[in-house]
């Protein structure tokens, strides 16, 4: 109750302040008044009486000062004034406040962004119950020619389910073309088959409705859960969706649940549509078909490592009768899956970041101390005229947290626009349900460090100069020596500094040269004009005449669109995706020997290689002459001629592939390709075979992906693409319409973001470090002007000093740049992952980064040197 | 009695005589410190620069109330007057000063 008061009559004294202040006055003149009334009444004059009366009063100021004191919430007025205090201080040198204040907003702003990235992809609950628990599963195929981890199959999906006893169970989801028509313009949109155990593996419910069962799974039963972007696009939000049919692929589905805005799984973020996997029963004895993306749910009592061995073994187990014999499989936490190589570009840069906060926390401590003995005399001055220790004190502190707060402040104006260039770094798959925000605690936690440091710091002159006597400190003259110990400090704590920047500069020297390495890595063709898109064409599933004749129809019409070079059609875009990959029989081998010869399958329209701009390194390119009537022939890139015919040309060589069997085709090589990384930029170059169309009728599928060439800019023609499509059938959809440019941006995007990102703060590093030098030299000449003085009176000449001075300065960056060259090669190891096998020229970076380290240190310490060179003796020494 | 003879007030007790004073009628700043001067029979004195601290902290822990009246000269002035937990606060500070200073004089007397 008291304390009710009590706030509220602060409140009162806050936010009246000038109407309690008046209303004061008036009290107090009212009590003169009446007291001079009574001295009147008593016989005295009335000047006589109000002196009187004032007297009695003793000192209007003084009692007015009495009562603010003793108010509550007087202390408010104490602090407001430090306050004051404080940022004048700050004011009066403008300098050292601008530079300190920059310096912590780039340490704590920097942070404060890069964890709220860190949190949002790796440390905030995913949208699954348990998300921890989690795990996927793929093949380990480390055996085969084409890459470790392999998507399973379904038959192996229901092995597993039947027989593992570490999960509480798994479930399967497979791509689907889906074409969404009716209430609307045809929309191609992102879509999976899931088993019915997805949502209970999982752990996730639909917001509305219901999700599919075990029973309509089985039986097939056209049914289908949406997600909530395409409940809003297509059904405008309204409930009634739920029960409504809607035509996917031309077949009648019902909506039967709606999930939460914010759910996501793999593959990525947009996935518009589950509908049952209700696999044919072809595919579920097809170990061969690796088609399926398996997640499941550890038992709560076992561990990952546990999971991997039972389920090592019962893969192999499983798989002991396959062609080629057994493998194991990769079990894989989901939320690693999920953020990929993100983790390790976040952890990396989370690590720079607070590196930076270090040396800027380092900097500050460098720049008080300095600032800090020169302002001893200040402080003597101060202490003679009777200023007390805690008053000090109270005061540097008072700058110092003054000091913090601003940084804290110009940090979060840095951290935000930092964290909308950051959200480019959250994974595909997450998408905009992992938004990112400010993280207050890391704010708080930058802060509170750097408050530390500055209080730290800030305190020593006002410990120190009040230590000891006035008179010793201003006996010191000008020069306030700082004593051998400080000295020795400071210059550790640049040594310090720069070698953090060296480490820095070094790991961001490999990223950068990564990055450049893969942005000009050849891909095999001339990405720049070339526009691609999909188009599904599942309408011609029955008839394969009819769908050839339509891609050719497509690419056709494409090709006549004025400003189009050359149109081209492959089923599936390169980059983008790397199943359609089967078992292939060289002729003469026996079926035994096939093992590990697994290769990736692309069917194109004779053009296409003339199209992308691949380059034959042997043979001919497809013709007229290879129709569906004719000899079957393939093209094949290096990769798979290196390995199926080591030493010899594969022309002319034949094999089988896919349908091994004694009705399979034999395909005739007459054409060797180079290197097109179908499977995705980053990914290791696999062993590729190009058929044409008409002679894909053995293991196709119904994805036509069209390349289109311009002269002019790709993005212009995308109205004009979409009418000669929609021209030949108007309810064709298109899908993933993008330049390759873009694509081979967007996968590089981890890379270039944090290579530039690295890359940034090891140049802030290098700045911080280098006014570190500067400061510290700046400082050291101003200390030993009499010294300088002194010696040139002697007969040193101004090259002597420059020399002297510039030495000590590059003495302390060689050091701080011999400990961060091997700091910054231990710390490189960490980036292996982000390299992407590729390994950078370590010794290249380390010499770039010592030659730019030493050039900008001699820049930072000829400025005070010269300075200290063109000393006057004459007048150095009358300072005294 | 010269003036280095007048008594230190504790704040305490100087809560409590103003809270006495109160409880017949509100009254302004300078007439409390009028009466104070004349029940204390002139054996100490408080000064305007103790007295308006206190009233202001009893005011703001609400102790008392404020308002500004006419006083009988037709002078505007601010009244003081106390509230219930005013009274009750009085009536512990009462109690208790009965108790210090039978403990006091106890003393004194054993001694």
């Amino acid at each position: 109750m008291i304390l009710l008061h009590r706030l509220a009559s602060v409140v009162r004294w806050i936010s009246r302040r000038d109407k309690a202040e008046a209303e004061l006055r008036s009290e107090l003149e009212a009590f003169v008044d009446m007291a001079a009334a009574d001295h009147v009444r008593d016989g005295a004059t009335p000047d006589e009486a109000r002196r009187l009366a004032a007297l009695q009063l003793g000192g209007f100021e003084q009692v007015k000062e009495r009562v603010r004191a003793g108010r509550h919430g007087g202390g408010l007025d104490a602090a407001a004034r430090d306050l004051r205090y404080g940022l004048r201080q700050l004011r009066r040198s403008p300098g050292f406040s601008t530079i300190a204040i920059a310096t912590l907003a780039l340490g704590i702003g920097g942070i404060t962004a890069m964890f709220s990235a860190f949190d949002a992809v790796l440390i905030r609950p995913m949208p699954y119950a348990e998300a921890d628990r989690l795990v996927m599963i793929w093949d380990d195929m480390t055996k085969l020619d084409i890459t470790t981890k392999v998507t399973p199959s379904p038959a192996e999906w229901l092995e597993w389910r039947r027989l593992n006893t570490v999960f509480t169970d798994l479930a399967i989801t497979q791509s689907v073309e889906a074409t969404v028509s009716g209430d609307g313009d045809p929309e191609q949109v992102p879509a999976r088959s899931a088993s019915w155990t997805f949502w209970s593996v999982l752990g996730v419910r639909p917001t509305a409705g219901r999700v599919f069962t075990e029973d309509e799974d089985n039986k097939g039963v056209k049914v289908v859960v949406i997600s909530h972007g395409l409940w809003q696009r297509r059904f405008g939000g309204r409930p009634e969706a739920i029960g409504r049919t809607m035509s996917i692929n031309d077949e009648r589905y019902e909506v039967i649940g709606i999930m939460p805005p914010k759910f996501y799984f793999l593959p990525a973020r947009d996935v518009d549509l589950w509908v049952p996997a209700s696999m044919p029963a072809w595919m579920r004895t097809s170990f061969g078909w690796h088609s399926a993306t398996v997640v499941a749910r550890l038992k709560p009592s076992i561990s990952l490592s546990q999971a991997r061995d039972s389920m090592r073994a019962l893969s192999l187990q499983i798989t002991a009768k396959d062609l080629g014999g057994g493998h194991p499989v990769l079990v894989i936490p989901l939320r690693e899956e999920i953020a990929g190589r993100t983790r390790t570009a976040l952890t990396v840069l989370l690590w720079a970041s607070a590196t930076l906060l270090v040396i800027a926390c380092v900097n500050l401590t460098n720049l008080l101390l300095s600032r800090g003995a020169a302002r001893k005399r200040e402080v003597a001055v101060r202490t003679a005229l009777g200023a007390g220790r805690g008053r000090l004190v109270r005061q540097f502190l008072t700058e110092s947290l003054t000091l913090a707060a601003l940084g804290a402040l110009a940090g979060v104006a840095l951290a935000l626009p930092a964290i909308r260039f950051l959200e480019r770094l959250v994974p595909e798959a997450m998408g905009d349900a992992a938004p990112l925000r400010i993280d207050w605690r890391v704010l708080m936690f930058s802060t509170g460090v750097a408050a530390v440091a500055a209080v730290g710091f800030g305190l020593v002159p006002a410990l120190r100069g009040s230590r000891f006597t006035p008179q010793d400190a201003m006996r010191a003259g000008g020069r306030g020596s700082t004593g051998a110990r400080s000295h020795w400090f400071q210059h550790s704590l640049i040594v310090v500094e720069t070698a953090l920047a060296v480490v820095l500069l070094t790991c961001g020297g490999l990223l950068l040269q990564t990055y450049h390495y893969l942005r000009h890595n050849d891909v095999g063709m001339r990405s720049e004009r070339l526009l691609t898109f999909e188009t599904p064409v599942f309408r011609y599933a029955k008839d394969f005449d009819q769908r050839i004749a339509f891609i050719n129809a497509e690419v056709e019409k494409v090709g006549a669109i004025p400003g189009v070079v050359g149109a081209a059609s492959i089923n599936l875009i390169p980059f983008t995706n790397s199943a359609n990959a089967t078992f292939y029989l060289l002729e003469g081998q026996s079926r035994s020997q096939t093992a590990g010869q697994v290769a990736l399958i692309r069917n194109v329209s004779r053009d296409y290689f003339t199209t992308v701009g691949a380059q034959l390194r042997e043979g001919r390119p497809f013709t007229s002459d290879d129709r569906k009537s004719s000899t079957p022939v393939a093209i094949v890139n290096a990769q798979f001629a290196k390995r199926a015919y080591p030493g010899k040309s594969p022309l002319g060589q034949r094999f089988k592939f896919g349908s091994l069997g004694a009705t399979g085709y034999w395909y005739t090589i007459v054409g060797v390709v180079n290197q097109i990384p179908e499977s995705g930029i980053l990914d290791e170059t696999k062993p590729v075979v190009y058929r044409v169309y008409e002679q894909s009728e053995q293991i196709s599928d119904l994805a036509a992906g069209i390349v289109v060439r311009t002269a002019v800019d790709p993005e212009s023609i995308v109205p004009a693409v979409r009418q000669a499509i929609w021209s030949l059938d108007k309810n064709q959809p298109l899908a993933h319409i993008r330049t390759l440019d873009s694509m081979i941006d967007r996968q590089l995007s981890t890379s270039s973001q944090s290579a530039s990102l690295l890359g940034a703060f090891a140049a802030l590093a290098l700045v911080l470090a280098s006014l570190g030098i500067y400061g510290v030299l700046s400082y050291a000449v101003t200390q030993r002007t009499n010294e300088i003085g002194v010696r040139m009176a002697l007969g040193a000449t101004a090259g002597e000093i420059l020399r002297s001075f510039t030495r000590q300065g590059l003495g302390l960056t060689m050091f701080g740049l011999v400990i961060g060259l091997a700091a910054g090669g231990a710390a490189s190891r960490v980036l292996t992952t982000l390299l992407y096998g590729y390994q950078p020229d370590y010794f290249s970076t380390a010499a770039a980064v010592s030659i730019i380290l030493i050039v900008v240190a001699a820049f930072a310490c000829l400025v005070p040197a010269r300075r200290a060179s063109r000393t006057d003796p004459m007048i150095a020494l009358r300072r005294e | 009695m010269g003036r280095d003879d007048k008594l230190d007030i504790p704040q305490v007790t100087l809560d409590l005589m103003i809270l006495t004073i109160l409880t017949h009628e509100p009254m302004h700043g300078y007439g409390i410190s009028q009466r104070l001067a004349a029940l204390s029979r002139d054996h100490f004195q408080i000064n305007p620069g103790s007295l308006f601290p206190s009233l202001y902290r009893l005011e703001g822990d609400g102790r008392l109330k404020a308002e500004w009246c006419d006083t009988e000269n037709g002078r505007r002035a601010k009244y003081y007057r106390l509230t219930a937990s005013g009274r009750r606060q009085l009536e512990q500070h009462r109690e208790r000063w009965n108790r210090a200073c039978f403990a006091v004089t106890s003393v004194l007397e054993g001694a």
